[in-house]
Formats: C-alpha cells, structure tokens, sequence
C-alpha cells in the first residue's frame, strides 16, 4: 500500500490535536541516547542539572572553575541526562486489513495507517525516535510521516504488497517501544510467537486492533457465501443468521486469548472501531503511555 | 377463441404450455445466487457447523415473473393474431377476383393486402384458394398453396388499361362449376369500365359471390386541350365518393412540373383544370396527372398533335383595318386561331419578314406577296433550312412577280373560271389522293375555285400535288426544301379568287399543313411512309401506376390512324419515334366514368380498410426481453457481486441507453462553433495546443491547470480552466499564452495554421513552444526530432530573431527573482526573442533587460507541462530529473514567471528600477 496523502495529512493533523507526549520515564533508564527530554537525573546531556562537590579521584577535567572560584571547595557542573526513547512502529498491510465495510467510513488498513504515523508524529514531536519495523532506522526529523510513507512506498515497489499478518523479525532495542496496529485475527499462538519475540528483545509493547464494525456485528442472514479477501478461503450457509451466537462467542474468546497473552507480556491491547474516531484511539494511546500504568486491556 | 378476436397461426405449439407446470418445479428447487461477502474474519466461521435444512426457495415474485416470461414465449411462438375473424365464412374452395385495371391502381396497396389475408384467413381455415386477377383472361383458374398465393398477390401489378371482365369469365365459370360449394370475393374497383354490371349479372357468379369495395371513388384525366391561351384538361370522376378537391399538374418529357391547377368538381363529375401558361411551356408539357391519384387513367398524355404552332403571317397587301374582311390576313387568322398562335405583322413600312422570323415562328405564312432577292428571301431561305414551313397563298402579286420560293414552277399570269369573259364554271375540289396529307378530309361540295395560278407542267409535279382541283390542276402544291417544307395554296388566302377560306376544309388543310412543321423530313420516302400501314413501334408505356416505362414485351405498335385507348395489346403510352411522338391514352377525349352497379350483388363498401390483424408476437417477445431484464436485475440485487451479470446489466442498459446518447453526440457535433470561442472569450485562460497525442495533451492540461491553481493561490492573476486548441480550427486571439508541446512523429501542421500562428505572434500572442527534448539533446550536436520538426514548423513563420534567454532577460524577473527557467529537466537552454544590446553609453548597469514588447516566441526544452503537472491532491505526475520538491517550485515558478511575462510584459524591467527613479525624484 502506497500510503495516500490523505492520511498523511491525517495523522499529521491527528497528532498536531494532541499535547505532547512524554514517555514515561521508567522504562528509559539505560537507553543511551541522547534526546531532548531531561530524565531529572545527572548524566549527559546540554542543559544544566546541578553542581555537586569534586570527588577526590576524579579527573580534574570536570571541575567547574568558574564556580569553585567563588568558594573553597572544587565542585563539579553535572549536566541533566538527556536521552530519547526508541519507538517502533508496525502496521499490518495484509489484504484482510484492506477490507472496508459499508458501515464503516474507511477501510481497516487507511485507519491503522492513520494511527501508526500520527502516532509517529506524535513521539518525533515530543522528543522520541521512530522507526518502521524492519523498514527504517529510528528518526526524529519532523517529517517522519513522508519517510514513513516513502518507505513503505519504496518497498511495495521493491517487494510488492505485503501480506505478513505480524511484523518482520526484526533487532529492536530493549527498552524500546514497539507500536502494533493491525487486526491481528490468525492464530493467536503464531501472535503469541511473534510477541514473545519481540518482548525478548526486552521491547514492551502496545497492540491495537483495528475492527471493521461489520465484523463485531454480524447484521448477515440468509444464502450468503463469505469468502476471504485473499486466497480461496470461502463458506457458504444457507442461513446465515444461525451462525451469529457461534460466531460472537468465538471472536470474544479470540481476543480474550489475546488480552491474556498481552497481559501475560505487560503489554497494552486496546481496540479499535473503523467508526470511531481515530484521535480517541491516539488519545487513548498517549494517556496509557504517558503513564506507568501501561498494560491494562481498555477498549476505545 | 374464447370470444376474442385472437387467432393463432400454429396453435400447436400451445401445447408446450403444458411444460410450464414442470418449470415451476424446476425453478422452484433452483434456489437463487448467495450473497457473496468478503468477511475478513473468516478463520472464525469455519469451524461453525452449518446445520444444513432444506434448501432456500426462489422467492414466489420472481418464480412468477418467469413462468410468465416462459408463458410469452410460448404464446408468442404460437404466432397468435388480434382481430382475424374478418374471414369469410364458408367452407368450400374460395375464389379470389380481383379487378387489376388502372382503376384499382391508388387503392392497389390496400387490395392486395386484403386479398393475401382473406387468402391466409381462408387458408389456415383450411379451404382451398385459387386466384383471378380479371386481366388474365385466358389462364385457367387453378387451386394454388397459400405460400404461391401470397407470392402472386406480392407480384400482382395492375394494368394500365381497363380489362374487359367478359373475357375472364369462362374460366371463372369453368372453376365455379367445378368445385361446387366454392365461393367468390371479388374485390372490385367500383368502375363501369370493363362491364362491371354485365360481369355482376351472371348467374354463375351471383350465386355466391360477395363484393368488396373501396370507399372512394376514382378520378381521371380524359382529354386535355391546349387551347389558346391556356392548357385545358377535362377530369373526370365516378361520383361524389371522390375527392372533389385537388391540384392537377403538368409535367414534362423529363417528369419536372411545369404548372399546376386546382379544380373542384364541386358537385358535379366532370370539370375542367386550366393551366394559365406560356404557350412555350404549355407545348413542353408531355403529361398531366392528378395529384394523389396514382393510376393510368390519372395521367393524360399529350402528344406533339396538341402541340401549338406559332404561326406568322405576313401579307403584301397593305393592311386595311376598315375592311378586315377583304384582307387575307384576317382569314388566315381566323382559321388558324383554334389550333395555333398567330403572330400578324401589320406596318408594312418596315422588314415585315425579318422581323417575324426573329420571333421564331414555326409556320410562315406569306399571302399574296412575292419575295424578291434581298435579305428578306436570305431570311426565308435560312428559315426553311431550319425547318421551317413557309405556307404561300396566290394573288395577283405572286402571279405577276418571279420568285423561286415556290413548289413548283408557275406559269405567269392566272386562269379565271367562270368568269365574265370565261365559258367555265367555277371548279369544284377533287377528293384528296392517298398520299396527301389532306387525305380523310372530306370535301364539301360548295367549295369552288374560279381563279388559279397555274403550275408549269413538269415531271414530278403529280408528286408534289397534295390537292387538286376536279380538273386536274394542282391547288395544293408542297416541296419540301431543306428540313424545311414550302406549301403554295394556288388561291389567295381571301375571298376574291375562292370561297376556300370560308370553308371548314381551309381550317383542316391549314391544320394539316401546320402539323407538318414538326414531321420528320422524310423527303422523297415521305409518300410512302404516309400510307396507313404505318406502324408506330411503342417508346414509352404507361404501367397501371401512371409511371412511364419500357413498354411490355406484350406490346404492339399501332397504326398511324389509331383513335381508341390503350388496351392489353396497345398499353396508354407514347408510340413512334421519339421526335414524333403519339399518345395512347387509357380514356378517350371526353369519356365519363360510370360507377358501377353491381345489380343484385350487395357490395361490402369500405371493407378494404379494416384495420390489419396485428400480429401479437412482436409485443410478447418485447415483454419477454423486458421480463428478462427485469429478472436479471432481481437476480444481480440477490446475488450482488457475479460478475457475469453485472457485465450482462450493464450491457442491457448500454443498449437501452445508445438509442438517446447517440443524437446526443451528433447534436454536440452541430453546436455552433463560437460557443467554444465565446467561453474563451469571457475569461482569461491558459492555451495548450492538443497535439493529438493523449499522454501529452493530458499533461499539458494537468500541467496548465496547476500552474492555474498556483498563480491564483500566489498571484491576483485568476485564470480560468485551460483550454485545448487547435489552431487549425480555433481562434488563438483569446489566449495571451499558448504552450505548444512538440511531439515529433505527429504530422506537421498546415500552411493556414502557420500563418494563422504567425498572425497570432503578430498581433501579440505569445507561443512557448517546449521541445522536451533537454535530456536527449546534445549541445552543438545534432538536432533532436522535436528540434527539427519545430524548425520545419517556424520555417514558414515569420519568427524574430532569436536568442538564448540572457540572465538579466526580464522573463527571469517577472515575479519571482530566478536563475533561469525549470521544468521536469534543468537542463534546457530558453530561448527568446533577441534584445537590444546593452547600450555602452549607459551610466548605470541596469539589472534587467527587456525589448519594447513581450517576446512572440519563447523556447524551453525542459518539459515544463510535465514539471507542473498534477493529479487533483496536488501530487506530481512525473518525477524530476534530478529532482526534490525545491526544483518542483521552481518548476512552478518558472511557469508563474513565464504567464506573468505575458500578461505585464517589460512593466517588471520598468519596476525593478522604481528605487533608482524614487531616489532620482526625491533628490
């Protein structure tokens, strides 16, 4: 999928809407990048953190002349620690997230397109690094979005459209941040795969499944022949209204199984509805990281 | 059936009817196509046992919608009939006799369709069918198939004269008393001619035969007169049942209308059509119709008989007004005045002769004069050389006088009988010889001669004789001289020698001698081609319609004294040679047309136009297709999403909707062409000239339309939509701007498009030729297509002097502050048209350059259109060579300086010195 300017501008639109964002800081300890964002702590950085005595042992560099002049003991000028958090970013491109109903206003992959980049915006703007899954190196210039879009655009042509349900293994910094959006309905045990992977990277992550309304409610009854979007996948029922209650059940155990495994990760699943708004889903996101308390199942 | 006017042609096949109760099972258990879903979830479903019930119904509508489709079909198969039942009743063989004379000619379409359905009618009724047009007189009446019925019914023309009934009846008789329990139709014209009464009258037939009977009349032409002053046709009728009202027309030998006369018969049957004309054009007129009437008898032909002879008459006497009845010229004049037109010469103080040939008259008649050498016999001479007739009269003049414009030699002087001094009576005529032309005129016994011109005896003076007296002495003498022919009357053309001219018999020979002005010069052979064994083989015949044509095979000449109207042997037509033509006419001068009267027979009137059966099957396959449409479209609702039907949908509506889009396309075609010049005119817009390219022209529009949106969003110049030009068939005058790409392998334009480029450049345009070619060209190398085809292209356009762009060249200023110009490339040289050096003289370095005007021709190579171009989002179309969005505004840019450069011209080199010039004022 060439992403289309309109979501580009979308997402950068969405993510223009909302405060920025400030990680939470637990997880950033050992990451050693530099960053804009001050970790209230000494360490290396620009801007100014405190002046603390010299230490007997240290190198005589780093006394601060200036200040010691003005007393009798040497002190030494540390610097806040500064550094930038890593995020990862994956949305899946498969054909069933091409799908749109007629009760939706977009289809499932322009949504998830829509969120993974404005949450990219989102992250470059409040001092994070981004970077594609398996595509680009982590950026924080600000026009990540057209980088996004030219990469993904740039290996459709290379390798065609990609049908993977799950991102690509790929070497993801621990500590790092990685951002899943897709509709993630194959086998959960090949999900649990994929996630485990990543989580033993030492990378904690965020699901978000995006859902066609059609596909939650089912309004189908009579002859009708479902068939699925790629491959020769099909089922014909005579009726099939018959099949709702079985077809409920099963979707929610589907996503229960996912809600358990995320929260066996201490990942975070929220879900998505192609009618909802994609800026609840960005919102929903933000607060969720912006505190320690990320992991929880929520629906938005 | 079932009391309905419904008949079926094959009611067998209605027995398939029966299979519609086994489609409806059949289409019962067929259930419609599923809803086909995408259902991305999928995985989910497939596992779900589908507890199978019984399978879906076809919904009742659509069950009945086809068996009703089903149901047409049959039906239609059927061939069923509305409004069959006007058969006869009966059951024996039927005899169809139709009246084929011309008659039945207008109303021919309508009798024959009658007759083929009473056949069919009487056919699927399973009687037997035999046919009798009564002009076949001698064939035998034989049963025939239906098939060989209908196809002599469809070969069935009627004849352009009236057939005598009498003679079809044997076989008629023959048939009838053959087949017992037969009955008759006979479809008749409702005309007397033929014996319609005598024909009804028999036993054979009255016993069972039924007429039918068109419900109007007949009208026809019998006689025409074209008489002094006007042409006169007498038209008849059967009765009131005809139109009384209506046009005549004449027409000539080439069937173009010559004049046309309404009439009236108001009450009566007969009445007389005038056609006021010249007598020039009444002789053209060949034929006379009635208008509406299409039949033999409807279209009178007028033959070379009826024609009007200009006739001059000139007279050695000096006229006498006073005494009109002492000269000649006054009896020459009443005689001739029923069948000629006289034209009299009456100052004798001038050229009488000369001056009546001028008017090219067809007879001379000179009384009592002698013609001298002179122009005047130069004159005659010419005439008769032309063929003219010069008819002369005797008198003392031409007695006395010497001239050799004379049959015959004459002797001078006279001889008088009976007179005072003479022992003889007056003489008597003798009857006319065989040969004469007068011969058949009879000769009444008042009439005598008592003074003469003598002719010299001479051999071969019997043969020129065409009258004689009882004596012997020629009173007539004829030669012909030339084409032309000279008839010397031994008495004078008054009363004073004989009382000839105030017998009728002087009306007959003058007519006579008149008719010889336009018979063929035979000469010597004339006498024997004058007997009455001639034969006039037939030219022209008329066909039952009243249209001329090739005679029949069956046609026979006629002789020279043929009187009656056309029948089978002679058909109403034009005979003899084609200069000399004689008409056979279908009705006699002065005839009437009888309505029959059918004596005991009750003639169905007006049964000829009931309405046709209508054949139903047109409308159930028309209904069934409908039907067809209608399920198809249900099934796509249903099934929503085969392909298959959708593409069968759509071509269904294609077909429905091609019979009004097409007259749609060709009005567009029709629209004026200044609807196009006027929109260009009202708003200020871009040009591109369409190339006929597509993937050119479509940049260049896309690439024109988001320059427009840039200078609108950046500059106050607010453009309208581009438009595509051809300069062939456009006017450039609207356009400031026009870019041309070059597209190398289209064919050069023509030389008006040049000069209508090279006046466009003139009066102020601007082109921007863009050769495209920046990447291809080698600079100093040889020249790209596109460059050699622009150079073809200019080479007979007055172009200026060229140069490339200079970088203080005021196109680089207009708007935004540029290098030079961009597009796609980077590359490219612009060219323009040269400046004025830099002047050395001047104080200051001036930052910019322009000429007095813009420049008519600018040059890029940079693809400019493809730099521009963009889809609808603002994306572009064509990456950039070496590319980055920064060249694509510069691209932008160069376009935005180029419009402004023609819109503001040199104001921008004026503008970038307005800091000198404010400074120079303030100080």
């Amino acid at each position: 999928m060439t992403v289309p300017p309109s979501i580009r501008l979308e997402a950068a639109d969405l993510s223009a809407r909302l405060p920025s964002l400030i990680l939470a800081a637990r997880n950033v300890a050992q990451t050693v990048r530099h960053g804009v964002h001050g970790r209230r702590k000494a360490g290396s950085g620009e801007s100014f953190w405190q002046f603390r005595p010299f230490l007997s042992g240290e190198p005589a560099s780093r006394v601060d002349w200036r200040r010691s002049a003005r007393g009798e003991h040497a002190y030494v000028r540390e610097r806040e620690w500064e550094s930038a958090h890593t995020v990862w970013i994956w949305f899946e491109r498969s054909a069933s997230m091409r799908f749109g109903s007629n009760l939706a206003p977009v289809t499932k992959i322009d949504r998830a397109a829509v969120i993974a980049l404005g949450f990219a915006d989102l992250s470059v703007r409040s001092g994070e690094r981004a970077g594609l899954l398996g595509m680009t190196r982590p950026l924080a210039n600000s026009g990540v979005i057209e980088s996004f879009a030219e990469a993904i655009a740039s290996s459709e042509r290379l390798h065609g459209p990609s049908d993977a349900p799950l991102p690509p293994p790929a070497p993801i910094g621990a500590r790092s941040l990685v951002l899943l959006v897709g509709d993630f309905l194959g086998e959960p045990a090949e999900t649990e795969r994929t996630l485990r992977a990543i989580a033993a990277e030492g990378a904690v992550g965020e699901l978000v499944m995006i859902v066609d309304p059609i596909e939650e409610t089912y309004p189908f009854s009579g002859h009708v022949e479902f068939h699925h979007p790629v491959g020769a996948l099909r089922l014909r029922t005579q009726q099939a209204q018959s099949l709702r209650d079985a077809y409920l059940a099963r979707l929610a155990a589907h996503r229960e199984e996912l809600r358990r495994l995320c929260a066996r990760l201490g990942w975070g699943l929220s879900l998505h509805r192609t009618d909802a708004s994609p800026a609840e889903a960005l919102l929903a996101l933000r607060m969720r990281l912006a505190t320690p308390a990320a992991g929880a199942y929520r629906s938005a | 059936m079932f009391g309905l006017p419904l008949a079926f042609a094959a009611p067998a096949v209605l027995v398939a009817l029966v299979g519609l109760g086994a489609l409806y099972y059949l289409l019962r258990v067929t259930p419609p196509a599923p809803r086909r879903v995408q259902f991305p979830p999928l995985r989910l479903l497939l596992g779900l046992a589908t507890h199978e019930t019984e399978p879906a119904r076809t919904p009742w509508p659509i069950l009945a919608l086809r068996l009703v489709i089903a149901a047409m079909i049959i039906v239609a198969m059927a061939q069923p009939l509305w409004r069959s039942l006007t058969a006869l009743g009966g059951s024996g063989p039927l005899l169809v006799l139709i009246d084929d004379g011309w008659p039945a000619a207008p109303t021919f379409d309508k009798r024959v369709a009658f007759a083929r359905e009473q056949a069919a009618a009487a056919a699927r009724a399973g009687r037997v069918v035999a046919l009798k047009p009564l002009s076949e007189a001698g064939r035998d009446v034989t049963p025939m198939n239906p098939g060989e019925i209908d196809g002599r019914l469809r070969a069935l023309a009627p004849a352009p004269y009236v057939p005598a009934r009498e003679a079809a009846l044997p076989a008629i008789e023959r048939f009838l008393a053959a087949s017992p329990g037969a009955d008759a139709l006979w479809i008749a014209d409702g005309v007397e001619l033929g014996g319609a009464q005598a024909f009804a009258a028999r036993p054979a037939l009255a016993r069972s035969v039924d007429v039918v009977l068109d419900g109007g009349g007949v009208r026809a032409v019998a006689g025409a007169d074209n008489a002094s002053g006007s042409l006169k046709a007498r038209l008849v009728r059967t009765g009131a049942a005809a139109p009384a009202v209506g046009v005549a027309r004449a027409l000539d030998s080439q069937g173009r209308e010559i004049g046309r006369a309404p009439f009236d018969f108001a009450a009566g049957a007969a009445v007389e059509a005038r056609f006021d004309l010249p007598v020039e054009l009444r002789n053209e007129a060949q034929r006379i119709v009635i208008d509406d009437e299409r039949s033999a008898g409807a279209t009178w032909l007028v033959d070379d008989r009826s024609r009007r002879r200009r006739v001059a008459i000139a007279t050695g006497a000096s006229a006498d007004t006073a005494q009109p009845l002492v000269a000649p010229s006054y009896y020459l004049e009443r005689a001739l005045a029923p069948f000629a037109d006289v034209a009299e010469w009456r100052d004798s103080a001038s050229d009488p002769i000369v001056a009546l040939l001028a008017e090219k008259p067809s007879v001379l008649a000179l009384a009592d004069m002698s013609v001298a050498p002179g122009p005047e016999h130069d004159a005659i001479e010419r005439f008769l050389e032309g063929g003219g007739v010069l008819v002369r009269f005797a008198g003392a003049r031409l007695a006395g006088g010497d001239d050799d414009l004379t049959p015959t030699a004459l002797r001078r002087g006279g001889r008088t009988l009976g007179g005072a001094l003479s022992w003889d009576t007056p003489r008597h005529v003798a009857p006319f010889d065989k040969d004469s032309p007068f011969f058949g005129l009879a000769v009444p016994d008042e009439v005598t001669v008592s003074r003469q011109v003598l002719a010299e005896p001479e051999p071969g003076l019997a043969g020129k004789t065409w009258a004689r007296l009882a004596d012997g002495t020629p009173l007539v003498t004829a030669e012909r001289r030339g084409k032309g022919l000279i008839v010397l009357f031994h008495v004078t053309a008054d009363t004073t020698w004989s009382n000839l001219p105030l017998s009728g018999l002087f009306v007959d020979m003058l007519r006579k001698v008149v008719a010889e002005a336009d018979a063929p010069a035979a000469g010597g052979d004339r006498k024997g081609a004058r007997s009455a064994t001639v034969s006039l083989p037939p030219w022209r015949t008329l066909n039952g319609f009243g249209a001329l044509g090739l005679p029949p095979p069956q046609a026979e000449p006629i002789g020279d004294a043929f009187a009656d109207v056309g029948d089978a042997a002679h058909p109403p037509g034009l005979y003899g040679a084609p200069e000399s033509l004689r008409a056979v006419n279908a009705l006699a001068p002065g005839q009437t047309l009888a309505a029959a009267d059918y004596g005991g027979l009750k003639p169905r009137v007006g049964a000829l136009d009931a309405a046709p059966p209508l054949d139903l099957r047109a409308i159930l396959l028309t209904l069934a297709v409908v039907g067809l449409m209608i399920d198809a479209l249900v099934a796509l609702w249903l099934g929503r999403g085969s392909g298959l039907r959708r593409g069968a949908v759509a071509a269904l509506l294609i077909v429905a909707a091609r019979g009004s889009a097409v007259p749609h396309r060709a009005q567009a075609a029709d629209a004026p062409p200044g609807a196009h010049d006027m929109e260009a005119a009202l708003l200020a817009r871009l040009a591109y000239v369409s190339t006929g390219d597509a993937t050119v022209d479509e940049t260049s529009r896309l690439g024109l339309a988001a320059l427009t949106r840039v200078l609108s969003s950046r500059t106050s110049a607010e453009l309208g939509e581009p438009a595509a030009v051809d300069p062939a068939r456009d006017e450039l005058a609207f356009y400031p701007l026009i870019y041309w790409p070059i597209v190398a392998d289209r064919p050069q334009p023509s030389p008006e498009v040049r000069a209508r480029l090279a006046a466009y450049m003139k009066n102020g345009g601007t082109v921007l030729f863009d050769t495209r070619d920046a990447l291809t060209a080698i600079p100093g190398g040889a020249p790209t297509p596109e460059g050699l085809w622009l150079r073809a292209l200019l080479a007979g356009a007055d172009v200026p002097a060229l140069e490339p762009a200079p970088r203080d060249h005021v196109l680089t200023k207009t708007f935004y502050l540029l290098d030079r110009l961009v597009g796609r490339t980077a590359v490219g040289q612009t060219w323009v048209e040269a400046l004025p050096p830099p002047d050395p003289n001047e104080r200051v370095q001036r930052p910019v350059r322009a000429a007095d005007s813009v420049s008519p021709i600018i040059i890029v190579s940079d693809d400019l259109a493809g730099g521009w171009a963009a889809d609808a989002d603002g994306h572009p179309l064509f990456p950039l060579v070496p590319g980055g969005p920064r060249q694509r505004e510069f691209a932008l840019r160069s376009g935005v300086n180029i419009v402004m450069y023609t819109l503001t011209g040199n104001y921008k080199a004026d503008q970038v010195h307005a800091k000198d010039i404010i400074e120079r004022l303030t100080r």
